[in-house]
């Protein structure tokens, strides 16, 4: 066993943790990495942070484990734990054994052995994970040589280019030599797997991998992992906040709360009955973008307690709907939740959560708001937002002293939707897609712009003056993606939200009243007014940044990405005030979001947006349950469900490359070489997509859906098709095999 | 990479002629050299002034415009800069000087340089502990003394070597002695002249790049990609050697370029305290001598200097940041 072991002698944990290193002694023979009792405390200027609280698990060989949490739960900090990465002035205790070997204690020096060889980590950002100076073929390359220093220069060359050829980089030979930069995102990633599993490790650490990628590179992104995992028979621990991600490639779930597992056990067993009540929640939080039925998102008031003082009782009581005071009295150690199976969870209440549990009554969710504009027919609506051919080009210039012109990139190439009184209209697609553009081009509403853009009932044609300005701003309100950046530090809230309505020229009396009314309605109290931004969670700002933007009483608020910067349990918070507002203040919205499950939640009409276009348009359920362009497929395919079962058997269509530079867009289709029916497709027909740009026209029922293609009914390609074998041969046993068999659910 | 370098050669020559054109205006309406003719005694009459002034190509009478064209039309066609009210010939005194100031500057530059970066990587690796501590405290040190003060300072340590030895090792002051006898002697003299100036200019001068390359060196300490290199197995040590210090010498580099022209056309303090008639005391003897045409060439080559770092600076960002390299 470790020659360290836990020193917090007065934790009441103790005794679990010891029994738990005894266990170690156990671990099974075969298990790759077997973490033991695993705690990481960290010195800040405000005391000891214990980061991370007791983390076992035991990884099998090719088995992949999910730790999900949310910020500050302690999932990245194991990750760097036992990759022996933390600054030196961390303190880690507990044991780490690699293939039996323990790997705590070891010198930076000595660990350097097993990083990069057996032991290999994907980061979460690619942008900034790969050194800018040096060649991705040198970068892959050093790794070989770090570990297989006689190896000579030809074979390291040639197993580069394998290397990239494997996680998918077209012509590898070529590029090798090319610099970070000259990759997207997504190639990054790729390059960062390949520099992972260049020495065929026995376990790879994937933190966040996907996090910063849009929806299709995402799904590129984990078929490669996946790929990779079946190359090099690898462990994987796959970190990760989002539940969807992980439900179709993990075989165990651990699930962290204040730097401490409260559940861990099969794939199965945590999604399908979770007997945790924070799992519960998790698991009710995430919308879901393969469910027609409306139902509000469970929202977990509070916030994770703060680290710093060792919890007297379970570290979610405060937030749990079902605390009792026995709750408050010593915290609840992992237990199995019956007798004979590996599912465990810290709560003493666990045995009264069986499946039947609805999550929406432990949680006590808010019922789904009625808007009276529900049973208005749309047409008999008033429009709120109309925008007809709106197009933003911009010339690419080049040299210094006379420019010269040689391309135009189209970011918004002739996009035309209403919006109706009391609705959400949403704008999806990739980055580059021109959705922000879009954005940009109504809040500029100028007479200048190519296209015409009416708000109310005020055209930017008209807009000359300053006053018409005004008067659309009272219209229409903005809601910005960072709710820390959107916000002036120096501000109090009180003056954040008394800006618009002293420019409004309304008197100070009736300001203070408005105020107090905006903080009530957002769901603050209104005795914090006169905190500064910094003193409010990340959730409470977005809410201040609603408020800001509800001053004016605006007709149309426009979210630019309004939750994506918010933690899932955050996040349906939000989102369920959202809802919520539209419903009572009669508002309509413009939401522009990557996450489609989310838009999918609070949308009425949505459309996808491909490179400047619309390619497809109508009633988000109309469009959501039978998408027929292909990019509006693809992109629903890519969204990862958090159910398992789905996720193993369903068929996804994994787009080729990235989104083009819009300089290369093609004559035809804009689509056409990313797409799988066009892949598929006879050359004469392919030559129509390439020359002919197709119109977006209704479908051939009355329904509210228009879509760009000529051949939607068309097949997709095969290459582009994968479903991941149903694993329902390979007995869930296997992966705990220190565990009885377990019983079917 | 040739063509983008005269491109940008071309710019700087624009640069250099309207920065001297202005310059030159600047100093013909506001220098009056005939002024400080009539202090002399016996005062001459203002006609034998205008004459003399006349003779030496410096005709107040004239308009600043006539006298411009005059002074380009001598450069372009003769290369001849014009002389000093004193009659001196500016293109003689000026060869002689910029020698002057190469060989004071030179090696201190090159010290100051080598001897900055090293400790600054060396500090930033032992961030807060004692050698950091000292080196860098030091380097503000250098910062907040005047450089005078630190010349003289330098000098007396040098004096003080020669009380101990009893014997003249160092020379404080001037470049050489007259009269040594060429060969061995020759370069031995030369040396104890050399030595006190570079030492002093390179105490004080390195402090800028310690501080400097500690800081970038450190901000990349953490980065992601060291992080990255460190997980393919490299130690913590090896992973900012090979990948934070090259990432890390692109702000410096760029620095570096900008530096060295304001040391060569700035080291007025230097020249003077060390006794080496230079450029940079030059520049200032010509204003208060009210020379237009010295004045004006002590700026165009500090000009010059200034251009060629800039390109050395583009250059030498090129060399390390594969980013802004050109297609």
């Amino acid at each position: 066993m470790s020659s360290k072991t836990t020193t917090g002698a007065t934790e009441p944990a103790r005794a679990g943790v010891e029994r738990l290193h005894a266990a170690g002694l156990h671990a099974p023979a075969d298990a790759v990495l077997s973490v033991r009792g695993l705690n990481v405390r960290f010195n800040s200027e405000n005391g000891v942070v214990h980061a991370v609280r007791g983390v076992d698990f035991d990884l099998l060989p090719g088995k992949t484990l999910g730790i999900v949490g949310e910020s500050g739960s302690g999932k990245s900090v194991t990750s760097l734990a036992i990759m022996g990465l933390l600054p030196p002035t961390a303190q880690v205790s507990g044991s780490v054994r690699l293939k039996g070997r323990e790997l705590l204690g070891l010198s930076d020096k000595d660990m350097c052995a097993f990083r990069g060889n057996d032991l290999a980590m994907v980061f979460q950002d690619p942008l900034s994970s790969l050194t800018p100076v040096f060649t991705v073929g040198t970068q892959i390359i050093e790794a070989l040589t770090i570990h297989h220093p006689a190896m000579s220069r030809k074979a390291k060359e040639a197993r580069a280019v394998e290397l990239l050829a494997m996680v998918g980089i077209p012509s590898p030979r070529e590029r090798l030599k090319a610099f970070p930069h000259e990759f997207s995102g997504g190639m990054r990633q790729r390059v960062m797997i390949a520099i992972a599993i260049a020495n065929n490790p026995r376990v790879l650490i994937a933190d966040e991998p996907t996090t910063a990628l849009d929806v299709t590179i995402q799904a590129q992104v984990l078929e490669v992992l996946h790929t990779a995992q079946e190359e090099t028979g690898a462990a994987v621990v796959m970190i990760t906040h989002d539940l969807g991600v992980v439900a179709g490639m993990a075989d165990d779930i651990m699930v962290m709360y204040a730097g401490k597992p409260v559940e861990t056990g099969a794939v199965d067993d945590i999604y399908y009955s979770p007997r945790m009540p924070y799992t519960l929640g998790l698991l009710g939080a995430v919308p879901r973008v393969d469910v027609t039925e409306k139902t509000s998102l469970v929202p977990i008031e509070g916030m994770p307690p703060n680290l710093l003082t060792p919890p007297t009782g379970c570290s979610f009581a405060p937030r749990c709907p079902l605390a009792s005071d026995a709750c408050l009295d010593g915290e609840p150690d992992l237990e199995p939740v019956g007798a004979g199976t590996l599912h465990r969870a810290a709560c003493i209440k666990s045995g009264s959560l069986g499946g039947s549990v609805d999550v929406h009554d432990v949680f006590a969710a808010p019922p789904v708001p009625v808007s009276r504009f529900d049973t208005v027919p749309r047409e008999e609506r008033r429009t709120v937002l109309q925008l007809k051919e709106v197009r933003k080009h911009f010339s690419l210039t080049r040299g210094a002293l006379i420019k010269r012109k040689i391309g135009t990139v189209k970011a918004v190439d002739g996009v035309s939707f209403d919006i109706r009184e009391g609705e959400c209209f949403s704008i999806v697609g990739e980055s580059g897609s021109g959705k922000t553009t879009t954005l940009l081009e109504i809040m500029e509403f100028h007479p200048g712009q190519d296209g015409e853009v009416v708000i109310g009932s005020l055209s930017n044609k008209q807009a000359a003056d300053a006053k018409t300005k005004a008067g659309m701003r009272r219209e229409l309100q903005m809601v910005f993606q960072d709710p820390t950046g959107a916000l002036d530090p120096r501000f109090t809230v009180y003056e954040v939200l008394a800006e618009p309505l002293e420019n409004a020229g309304m008197g100070r009396e009736a300001i203070r009243k408005r105020i107090m009314e905006l903080m009530k309605l957002v769901g603050l109290q209104p005795d914090h007014v006169n905190r500064f931004p910094n003193q409010f969670s990340g959730g409470q700002r977005q809410r201040i940044g609603i408020a800001r933007a509800l001053a004016v009483n605006p007709k149309l608020v426009v979210l630019d990405e309004p939750v994506s910067a918010l933690d899932v349990s955050v996040q349906a918070g939000v989102i369920n005030l959202l809802d919520h507002l539209r419903a009572d203040l009669g508002l309509s919205y413009l939401l522009v979001a990557h996450d489609l499950s989310v838009v999918r939640h609070i949308s009425n009409r949505v459309a996808v947006m491909y490179l400047g276009k619309i390619v497809e348009i109508g009633a988000v359920d109309r469009v959501f349950d039978n998408p027929r362009h292909p990019y509006t497929r693809a992109l629903l395919s890519a969204i990862p469900v958090p159910d398992p079962q789905l996720e193993r058997t369903r068929e996804r269509i994994i787009l080729q490359g990235d989104l083009p530079s819009p300089l290369q867009a093609p004559k035809g289709c804009n689509f056409a070489t990313r797409c799988p029916v066009f892949a598929a497709l006879p050359p004469a027909k392919q030559e129509k997509c390439l020359t002919l740009e197709p119109p977006l026209e209704a479908a051939a029922s009355t329904a509210d859906q228009r879509f760009a293609c000529f051949f939607p009914d068309g097949e997709l390609d095969e290459d582009m098709l994968v479903v991941h074998e149903t694993r329902s041969t390979i007995p869930p046993e296997i992966s705990r095999p220190q565990a009885p068999p377990l019983a079917p659910q | 990479m040739l063509k983008y370098l005269a491109k940008r050669g071309i710019t700087y020559v624009v640069m250099i002629f309207l920065t001297t054109s202005a310059g030159y205006f600047l100093a013909v309406s506001s220098l009056k050299p005939a002024l400080l003719e009539q202090e002399r005694i016996p005062r001459p009459t203002p006609e034998q002034v205008a004459n003399s002034m006349r003779l030496k190509g410096l005709d107040p009478d004239l308009s600043p415009w006539q006298r411009y064209v005059d002074w380009l039309t001598a450069i372009v066609t003769r290369w001849d800069w014009g002389r000093s009210p004193n009659g001196a010939y500016i293109n003689a005194e000026f060869g002689d000087r910029v020698w002057i100031s190469t060989r004071l500057f030179l090696a201190s530059i090159i010290l100051t340089l080598v001897i900055g970066v090293a400790l600054g990587v060396y500090s930033a690796a032992r961030q807060y502990k004692f050698q950091d501590r000292v080196i860098t405290s030091y380097s503000y040190l250098a910062y907040i003394v005047p450089a005078p003060i630190a010349y003289f300072l330098v000098q007396l340590g040098a004096i003080s070597i020669n009380e101990t030895v009893g014997d003249r090792i160092f020379f404080v002051t001037g470049i050489s002695t007259p009269g040594v006898a060429p060969g061995w002697p020759q370069f031995v003299d030369l040396l104890a002249h050399y030595v006190v100036p570079t030492v002093a200019i390179t105490l004080v001068g390195w402090g800028a790049y310690q501080i400097a390359q500690r800081q970038y060196l450190l901000d990349n300490v953490n980065a992601d990609f060291v992080r990255t290199a460190r997980a393919k197995g490299l130690s913590r040590n090896r992973a900012i050697a090979r990948h934070a210090l090259r990432v890390s010498f692109i702000p410096v580099a760029q620095s570096i370029a900008f530096t060295v022209p304001a040391i060569f056309a700035g080291g007025f303090f230097a020249e003077k305290i060390f006794a080496w008639p230079g450029v940079g005391s030059w520049s200032i003897d010509a204003i208060s001598l009210q020379d237009v045409n010295a004045a004006t060439a002590t700026l165009a080559y500090g000009s010059v200097i200034f251009a060629i770092g800039a390109i050395l600076a583009d250059f030498a960002t090129t060399l390390v940041d594969p980013r802004v390299r050109v297609q």
